[in-house]
């Protein structure tokens, strides 16, 4: 193969669009991979779990599914944190787990190839550089692209058993 | 064709796996003196399944070692060997050989290869160590005399099979109408390869291959097999069920004998020693190749030849014939296998028996043959024979044929009507169930908001669909169920295999086998309770001599004991053994020192030997005595929702009480209320619940809380304050506190109110979340929300630690 074609089938690659949600934190605009993405729904008060971090809402009961709410905007201590019936709720299925994900607001769903993310610039701050695929940009807007089922399982999200010991 | 064999693995493991506990239970069962032959065929088919469908799926040495425990078996049930009882050892030891090579085949353990060929060799060697009596069954002797070996003279219109004096070959006669699929393609080729691998083969009548349509095979095989092993095989060829097999178990074959398989006339010399279906019905052709179980033909005239045939192997039901004339009833149902079911044929008049004759005879002459009503005593009986049209009336249920021949065997299994489904179906089924009884609840809670303004009709289909609900959750519930003979039917080997071990006596009784409980429970309760009979055998019944010094019969008796007590199931294993030394226990504890005072109530004291490493044995068998598993078996009946209890008298014996709950899906329970939290109470933990007094609670060291109930000083366990809720109360006196035992352990645990009582469908917080300390489960209630239920043990035992931190 010569490094013509190559180059070709890398931008073929590159081409390849993947489909993202993107909602808001706060004033921060996230996408992740749509595929990982149930439902979303509206805020209702959940069943508060003993001892829990404060960033774990509660419980809720998703047609007899027994799910956890985590408030990324308590988590990433970003934003007003009130609870109002615009509050959304995105229901994620990650590893074989189903987990609900509170987020100030869902706003689109977007095409992304891999050309149009960038390597984010190495940071330290709340937020770990290791959950954090890329940055892109579409219409002056930055997009963080999130790797959400890296995120949720990790420890210190204590939503899994193994990951929390 | 390829088909992926392993897909049907599992099916074959499960289904050995049954086979093999069903012949243990009934080796178990056997009376070795005086062996029901009913029983040692049910042995001998279970093997035979075994053998069967491991070499179907390649599992050769399944199949080898099966095939020579067959081979004994064989024997035995054809009285060629005596049972004896280090046979029925070798049987259960093969048993278990064969178990654990199931289990090495699905990749759990290994098989030593040693104790295959030890039990093997020693299989032949019982099977060998007397020389076979003369074949019992070979009656009529060769009319030829033919060089000793098998020698078939295949000819196309002759035949000369030789019985051999070897018993295990016989004779079949197979008769089959192929498709014409099969009969044009290789179908039939096939079926004639696979059987000549079987044994030696003869062709007595093949189809003019000119024909147009599909002809009649009639072939005759001479083999080792069991017919069931190539039955599959013709059928699969042969047309909707028109083939049979026919074991031919007298065969006097001088080439000349008469296939007489569409002879239409009613009464076929004997002599002539038909094949067909329909011969003269003396007692003596009957005998010979009949499988049935022939109801008496009433033939109340001198004249009739008196038709009692022996019951052959039974297959197939023939009503009474009430054969009502002075005409020798003409065979109007001597069927060679019989595979179909006689109704009445009430022959009215001579004429009229000649023409049911050749009905009945004709085609293929499987299935149901539906009364004659012929018009009897009337005078102008104008039927001639060839009016009664034979194949209408021959209705052939043909697809009913092979289930007749099948059924047989199958009876022993006691009405195997079953069919397999996954658990995760049943699951699925559960969980859709407690959806519904959720959003039943939901509607019925919404209506009642509504009160007055609800109409009639809504309410009243409301109160319907709560009943419909409740009946179908029980009826979904009640899937899971199994019958606790599961469990029980492994015991007599344990105590066989121990108490020759311990060179103790001893006898196992079981009552109530069909008590039900949860399928999950079944398998988690084994161990426990195997747990529990080893110690009664090794600690609790006493060897004969010391019995006999006692006063006892020198066997002792365990007894094993299952029934429903309100919503929990109640295990108990008792002997009349020794009993439990209190002395010997309280100074084993102090040794160990465990705090133990004498004031000990009998029951606290018996309860230390769940203590971990708590053994009162004088020395370690390798039965009990380590110390080990006492504490394993409480353990596991409280992760399973139940408790353990002893009782015991000194001299009279040992009882072990083991309380479980029915299920492990649905569960009694009491919800409270906390701040704006409700949070559910198993039920069964519950003692009492009572309004504080000022005075009641007390403080230690200003940490730890008490309340004093019945005299009794309980530590306290607020609830939101470990939860930390805001709860609605500043003062402890005007919440509610709940009295819990959980195992043993009491406290008293301080919540805002009682709500009410539910039964509650239990699901895992787990599935999406991780452990709770303090949480064993969640659940939906009737408005939507999620419910935590509360982990009654762990609670207890916090309330533990805080009193150990304060004191």
């Amino acid at each position: 193969m010569d490094p013509k074609t190559q180059a070709t089938a890398d931008a073929d690659e590159d081409l390849i669009a993947s489909e993202y949600l993107t909602f808001t934190l706060g004033s921060e605009e996230y996408a992740i991979d749509i595929l990982k993405v149930q439902e979303i729904r509206g805020y209702e008060s959940p069943t508060l779990i003993a001892n829990a971090p404060p960033f774990i809402k509660g419980v809720i009961n998703l047609r007899g599914i027994i799910v956890p709410i985590v408030d990324l905007r308590v988590k990433f201590n970003l934003g007003n944190i009130e609870y109002t019936p615009f509050t959304v709720v995105i229901i994620l299925n990650v590893a074989g787990r189903v987990i609900g994900v509170v987020v100030d607001s869902v706003s689109d769903v977007i095409s992304l190839n891999q050309s149009q993310i960038r390597q984010a610039p190495d940071f330290s701050g709340s937020f770990d550089t290791k959950y954090i695929l890329g940055l892109a940009t579409v219409e002056r807007r930055m997009l963080i692209v999130t790797d959400i089922e890296r995120l949720m399982t990790s420890a210190d999200m204590a939503l899994i058993d193994s990951a929390s010991e | 064709m390829a088909i992926d064999m392993s897909q049907f693995y599992q099916v074959f493991f499960e289904e050995s796996a049954e086979h093999l506990a069903a012949m243990e239970s009934l080796l178990l069962e056997l009376d070795i003196d005086n062996p029901d032959m009913e029983q040692l065929n049910a042995i001998f088919r279970a093997a035979h399944s075994i053998k069967g469908s491991a070499g179907t799926f390649g599992f050769t040495d399944l199949a080898e070692t099966t095939h020579i425990l067959e081979n004994l078996l064989d024997r035995i049930r054809k009285e060629e060997l005596t049972l004896r009882p280090e046979m029925v050892d070798a049987f259960l030891e093969a048993g278990d050989v064969l178990r654990s090579m199931l289990e090495a085949h699905q990749g759990r353990g290994a098989v030593d290869s040693e104790t295959v060929e030890a039990i093997c060799s020693r299989l032949r060697e019982l099977s060998s160590d007397k020389p076979p009596s003369p074949a019992p069954v070979v009656q009529a002797p060769p009319v030829e005399p033919v060089s000793d070996a098998l020698s078939v003279a295949a000819a196309d219109d002759e035949v000369a099979v030789r019985i051999p004096v070897d018993t295990g070959r016989r004779l079949y006669d197979i008769q089959f109408l192929p498709t014409e699929i099969a009969a044009k393609g290789v179908g039939v080729d096939n079926l004639l390869d696979e059987l000549r691998s079987l044994g030696e083969l003869d062709i007595a009548c093949r189809p003019d291959n000119s024909a147009d349509s599909p002809g009649f095979w009639e072939i005759r095989l001479l083999t080792a097999a069991e017919p069931e092993s190539f039955a599959d095989q013709i059928d699969f060829v042969a047309e909707n069920g028109a083939w049979r097999i026919t074991e031919d178990k007298s065969v006097a074959t001088d080439g000349t004998t008469a296939f007489g398989f569409f002879s239409n006339s009613p009464g076929i010399p004997d002599e002539e020693r038909g094949y067909g279906f329909f011969s003269k019905p003396t007692p003596e052709s009957a005998a010979d190749d009949s499988y049935g179980f022939f109801d008496p033909l009433p033939a109340p005239v001198n004249s009739s030849p008196p038709v009692m045939p022996e019951a052959g192997e039974g297959y197939g039901f023939f009503e009474p014939l009430p054969v009502a004339t002075q005409v020798p009833g003409p065979a109007i149902a001597e069927e060679g296998d019989g595979f179909g079911f006689f109704a009445p044929l009430p022959v009215g008049s001579p004429e009229v028996a000649k023409a049911t004759a050749p009905v009945a005879e004709e085609g293929d002459g499987f299935g149901f043959f539906e009364p004659l009503p012929t018009p009897l005593a009337v005078p102008e009986v104008s039927i001639p024979a060839e009016a009664v049209p034979p194949k209408p009336v021959a209705v052939a249920a043909s697809s009913g044929t092979k289930p007749t021949a099948k059924a047989v065997p199958a009876a022993a299994g006691a009405g195997d009507s079953s069919i397999r489904v996954s658990v995760e179906k049943v699951d699925q089924l559960i969980n859709l169930v407690g959806e519904l009884v959720i959003t039943q609840a939901m509607l019925l809670q919404t209506a009642a908001q509504m009160q007055e303004q609800a109409p009639e009709r809504l309410v009243t289909g409301l109160a319907q669909l709560e009943r419909n609900t409740r009946d179908l959750q029980e009826s979904v519930m009640s899937i899971r169920m199994m019958p606790i003979s599961f469990v029980f039917s492994r015991f007599p080997r344990v105590v066989r295999d121990l108490s020759s071990k311990l060179g103790k006596q001893v006898e196992l009784k079981t009552s109530g086998e069909t008590t039900e409980l949860d399928k999950s429970l079944i398998e988690r309760i084994t161990d426990p309770l195997t747990h529990l009979i080893r110690n009664s055998l090794d600690h609790g019944i006493e060897l004969p001599e010391k019995r006999v010094a006692a006063g006892k019969s020198p066997t002792g008796t365990i007894t094993l004991k299952a029934y429903h007590q309100g919503g929990n199931i109640v295990i108990e294993v008792g002997d009349d053994g020794a009993g439990i030394p209190r002395d010997r226990i309280l100074a084993k504890a102090r040794e160990r020192g465990l705090p133990v005072s004498d004031q000990m109530s009998d029951q606290e004291v018996f309860g230390l030997i769940f203590e971990a490493g708590f053994s009162t044995a004088e020395q370690i068998t390798d039965v009990s005595g380590r110390g080990v598993g006492m504490d394993v078996v409480r353990r596991n009946i409280q992760s399973m929702g139940g408790r353990v209890e002893i009782d015991s008298m000194l001299g009279i014996g040992t009882r072990m009480t083991v309380r479980l709950p029915l299920t492990l899906a649905i569960l009694d329970g009491m919800s409270v209320a906390v701040g704006d939290q409700t949070y559910i109470l198993p039920l069964s933990y519950v003692i009492e619940s009572l309004q504080p007094e000022a005075g009641d609670i007390k403080t230690l060291s200003n940490q730890a809380r008490v309340i004093q109930v019945r005299g009794e000083y309980l530590p306290v366990v607020i609830l939101h304050e470990l939860f930390g809720i805001k709860s609605r109360w500043s003062d402890l006196t005007q919440g509610i506190m709940i009295v819990l035992d959980a195992d043993g352990v009491k406290a008293a645990l301080f919540v805002d109110a009682l709500v009410g009582q539910h039964q509650v469908v239990i699901k895992s917080l787990e599935a999406n979340y991780r452990r709770v300390p303090g949480i064993s489960g969640a659940t939906i209630m009737g408005d939507g929300h999620v419910a935590l239920i509360l982990d009654v043990s762990a609670i207890a035992g916090m309330a533990r630690s805080i009193m150990q931190k304060a004191g």
